[in-house]
Parts: structure tokens; sequence; C-alpha cells
């Protein structure tokens, strides 16, 4: 039986990007670098945004702030017991919470403090209080986000940390392990303790909390019951989870915006390549077109193998450029790019981009790019060949 | 076997400029004859091979080759009946230097996908035929004129076509080189094939295998 593929146009084809070696070198380079910076994009992009997703997902439903001239001050946690008699409350939890910074690595940490008899406004902070004792024989335990624990272990502090207090006095808090929670963005930066020694480490008074966090049994009514909170607590600022993914995607939507334009430039710079390969072709490939046709191969052979030959430089050069940006984004953890979107952090530790295996974007940036090459290099191929071959090799 | 009727050819360079090529052209060439078209340079020899081999179409006029008109064909089908009836050895060989003399000589037969063995065959036979076995892997334009041109002959003849055109076949050989050609010309004569030559070189006058030689002068037949 007859090959259906040809074997012998595409080494033909191999043969043509073969033989102008420093012309298709410089193609599958600028093609590589072209489709890995918009895989890279698109990879982080996704990778953040599952991130902010899963972080909003796991927002409180109201939190509940006291406000003392426009600035947020420690709330009374005397305040839980009245909030808990509103119709359609299911819990209030007062919560301690704050940043320290640690001016070794020039980071903030965040400081969660969690008493193990109340219920954990969140399912990871369950986990731990079920698995550690955060206060044993009078020592105090921590359980470390990942970043916490690299940026501690870099400044050789491997099984204690002695937190510097409002007052000048040191608290020492020894290392109980590190926490997963569901996204790197929750608890990389993330230190979890007893609540008594967060508010040791904060100066704060015992019968305070820093905010109050509402569970409503029914979230259609989460609207209604943040207006009754503030009718009867009016000094206070009333968040509820809506505020909060606005204010998230607020902040996503605007660094979506600066790898939009670097997305821009990268389509407009491989446009420009298209544009300047369709608008001809070299007297060397009009005058081999035309010796093809004049021993007998036909218009369709010739846009075959120019076929097969634009197919396996675009779709190399798009392999490799994918193949890249996974390394870049999910191995290196995206230097430099990665700034752009978390940037505003300098003070923040360094999170991993989870992987998001997204194949919409593969075909998407496929289909940017490996059709597009096709074409420019058809289109001007298919106008030579359409020529009387006499002409062409004249 | 081929027939020219009434066939004027004209170039338009712009609006402005024409080229008269050929100019009611009537021309008969039996199988099997071997046909010298003499003239000086742009007399319009070149353009009548051109015609025959279908690499371009008469401005009016007809061109029959096997009763069948080849000058109104669509493109696709002038190629499909070059691949299969024409062997075209041009001046400047049109081979493509960084290919080896192997995939030059095969270039025809590439769009049918035959099998490997066929092609092994058929170019068993006219590398032998055609003495360049020897240099089936070279790089082309790494050989000599001499080979170059063989190779060239090679591949018209890998389709064994029954019409062979050679466009001034020795104006970049020498004297021994262009005899040498003229020997495997007088072997494609005994192998029954219709030949078209166009030259000015005198070598070609006056051979005994030449069944006609016509004279062109400004796009007319003179003799």
């Amino acid at each position: 039986m007859k090959n259906k593929i040809n074997i012998y146009l595409i080494e033909y084809a191999i043969n043509a990007i073969l033989r102008q070696k420093a012309k298709s070198f410089f193609i599958v380079l600028v093609f590589t670098l072209l489709t890995f910076l918009l895989s890279s994009i698109f990879f982080i992009t996704n990778s953040i945004k599952y991130e902010q997703d899963a972080t909003v997902n796991s927002l409180p439903q109201i939190i509940v702030q006291k406000i003392k001239a426009g600035r947020h001050y420690d709330i009374d946690e005397n305040v839980v017991d009245k909030i808990l008699e509103i119709q359609g409350v299911a819990d209030v939890i007062p919560r301690v919470w704050g940043y320290y910074y640690f001016a070794n690595a020039g980071v903030n940490f965040s400081i969660v403090g969690l008493d193990e008899y109340e219920k954990q406004y969140k399912n990871s902070f369950d986990k731990i209080v079920k698995k550690v004792e955060l206060e044993n024989n009078n020592k105090s335990f921590m359980v470390l986000g990942r970043g916490v624990e690299k940026v501690m272990k870099n400044n050789y502090y491997k099984k204690y940390f002695n937190f510097i207090k409002p007052n000048g006095t040191l608290k020492k808090v020894n290392f109980a392990g590190v926490f997963d929670a569901d996204t790197e963005l929750e608890s990389n930066d993330v230190i979890v303790m007893s609540k008594e020694s967060a508010k040791e480490i904060f100066d704060m008074d015992e019968n305070k909390a820093t905010d109050i966090v509402v569970k409503v049994s029914n979230p259609k009514e989460i609207a209604m019951i943040a207006s009754k909170i503030k009718l009867i607590y009016p000094d206070t600022r009333i968040i509820t989870s809506n505020d909060l993914k606005v204010s998230y995607q607020n902040i996503f939507d605007y660094k979506s915006g600066v790898f939009l334009a670097i997305f821009t430039i990268s389509l407009f710079t491989f446009f420009m390549i298209i544009y300047d390969k369709s608008s001809g072709l070299s007297s060397e490939e009009k005058r081999e077109i035309g010796i093809l046709k004049a021993i007998g191969w036909t218009i369709d052979d010739v846009l075959k193998e120019k076929f097969y030959e634009s197919f396996i430089i675009s779709f190399f050069a798009y392999t490799l450029g994918v193949g890249l940006a996974f390394f870049y984004v999910y191995m290196l953890n995206a230097p430099l790019l990665q700034n752009i979107f978390t940037g505003y952090s300098q003070l923040k530790t360094s999170f991993e981009l989870p992987f998001v295996f997204d194949i919409q974007t593969l075909f998407l940036v496929f289909f940017l790019s490996v059709p597009s090459y096709i074409g420019a290099t058809i289109i001007p191929s298919w106008r030579v060949a359409t020529l009387e071959a006499d002409e062409v090799i004249r | 076997m081929i027939e020219l009727k009434n066939v004027t050819k004209i170039y338009e360079i712009n609006k402005n400029n024409k080229i008269i090529a050929l100019e009611n052209i009537n021309l008969k060439i039996d199988e099997g004859e071997l046909v010298v078209l003499k003239g000086s340079s742009g007399s319009g020899k070149s353009t009548i091979l051109s015609l025959i081999a279908a690499l371009s179409k008469p401005t009016s006029g007809e061109v029959i080759v096997d009763n069948k008109q080849i000058s109104k064909l669509p493109d696709n089908f002038a190629s499909m009946y070059r691949r299969d009836n024409i062997g075209f050895i041009f001046q400047k060989y049109n081979l493509i230097p960084t290919l080896s003399v192997k995939e030059n000589i095969i270039l025809p037969l590439v769009p049918l996908n035959p099998d490997a063995q066929d092609i092994q065959k058929k170019l068993d036979v006219v590398t032998h035929r055609f003495n360049i076995s020897h240099k089936e892997n070279a790089i082309v334009r790494n050989l000599s004129g001499g080979e170059q041109q063989r190779v060239a002959i090679a591949r018209a003849n890998i389709n064994d076509p029954k019409i062979i055109i050679a466009d001034e076949p020795t104006a970049n050989l020498d004297e021994k080189l262009s005899l040498h050609f003229i020997d495997i010309l007088r072997e494609l004569k005994a192998l029954g094939k219709t030949i078209v030559i166009a030259t000015h070189d005198p070598l070609f006058f006056d051979l005994d295998f030449v069944d006609r030689e016509i004279q062109i002068h400004n796009g007319k037949i003179i003799l």
C-alpha cells in the first residue's frame, strides 16, 4: 500500500530549512522568543488568577473593624456576643493578626493568632490547631508558611525566633512546623501562633481583637446583616466578601493591564515579522519554485512543500517556546516577569507560582503564532507558483 | 507528435514596451525526430522550447502535442504534462546547488510519492546511463560544469519522457564536454526520444543523426 504521507516531500522541506541555516536560525530564534514571552505571560496570569480565585473564595463573609479618626483600631471582644444575637448570624470569631517587619531580610510577615478552643474561620487553621499545640508547658510555638521558613533558614533561625515587642523586649517563639494552605498567596508569608503570643508581640490588650469575622447562614443575607451591624456599631467599618472581591479584582485587573501591554508588544512584533515575510520571497526562493514547476511540480505540490516547511519551523519554535516558558515559570518561578505582578509587595516574602495546566492557553498561543506564520509563508509562495514557470526562471 | 500552428508570442514588458518573440510560427516535429533550432541570441528559439514544454502560453495560436492542445492547459495540468512527457535540459542547468546529485535527480518524482525501491531503480538507470553514479552523494555546487550538466540530463530523463528539450546545452561547456554531450544525444535518439535542441553552437550543425535544422530569425522560421 502506498504511504499517504509523502516522506520525500517532508525530507525536501527539512532540507530546504537546513539549506538556509542562518535565516532559519533567526526565524526560530525570534519565533521561540515571542512564543516564550506570550506563553510565560499567560502561564503567570493563569497561576496568579488561580491563586486570586482561591484566596477570594476563602475570604470571610463579613469583617467588622473598629474605626477611630478614620484609622483601624483594635476592637472589643465583647462585641461578639451582641452580633451573635442578630438573626441569621451563624458564627462570630474575633481575629488577632498583624504584620511583623523582619529587618534582617527586609520583609513583612503576617502573624495570625489562633485559639485552639475557638472555631477557626479557615479550614487550614483548623488543621493546624488539631495537629499542633501552640502553647505547651509555658513554651510558645508557631507554624510557618513556606516563604517564612525559607527566609528564617536563610538567616540561620532553625528552631526558634525572638520577636521584638513594641516595648523593646523579646518574645521567643519555637518553630513547630510548616503548613500548606490551599494557595501559596494565602499561606506563604503567614506565621500562625497562639492568640496569646500574637497579642504579646503586638502589645494588644487581653480583651481586644484585630477585627471580627462574621459567618452568615444564608449568603444572600450578607448585605442585610452587615447593615444591621453597622446600625448597632456606627463606629465600625463593615467589609463584606463582595467588597473584598472587588478590591482584589481591581488589583488583578491593574496588573493584568501591565501584562496586556507586554502581550500587545509581543503580538505587534510577531505580526511585523509576519508582514515582512508575507511581503515577498527572495530571488533565490522564487527561482527554486520556478525550477520545481518546470520539472513537473504542480502549484499544489509547491504549496504542500511550503506548508511542511513552515509548519516544521513554526511548530518546532512553538514547542520550544512553550517548553521554555514552562521551565521559566514553573521551575525558575518567572524571575523579572513575576515581579511585575508581585512587585507591589517588595516587603512580602516571595511566593511560588502554582502549576496550572490550561489547554486553552496552549491552543491560544498556537493559533496566534503557527497558522499566521504558515499563512505568511504560503501566500507569497502561492503568488510565485501561479506565475508562468518560464517567467519565474527567466 | 509536436505541432505549432500560427503561434505568436508577445512579451509585454509594460504598456508601451512589447517584444514580439515569435510571429506566426508553424512547425511540425514527428515522433523520434531530432530537430535543431538554430539562430542568434534573442531570435526566439528558447521561446519555442518554452511553449512546447508548456512553461509559457502562446499569445495566439496552438501548441499541440500527441493530438492534445497543451497551450490552453490549466497550470496544474501543464505541470503534470511536463512531468509525464518532457525532459528539459536548461542552459544554466537549473539545479538546486545545495542539494546532492541524487536529491536533484529524483526531484521530478517527489510529488508522485513513489516507493523507495522504485526511486532507486530509476535513479540507477539514469546515473549509470549518464555516467554520474559515482557522484550520487556529492553536493551539486561542488561539481564541475560537465558533471552538473550530466546531473541535469539525468534529472530530465528520470521520468523516461518521450520528449527531450535542450536549451543551449553546450553554452557553458568546453569542446570536449560538448562532444560528450553530443554522444549522449545520439544515445537518447537511439532510445527513440523526440529531441528538440535550441543552439547556435556550430558543433550541432550537419551531424549525421540530426533529422532537421531549422533557422529562426527575429521570431520567424527562415528555413
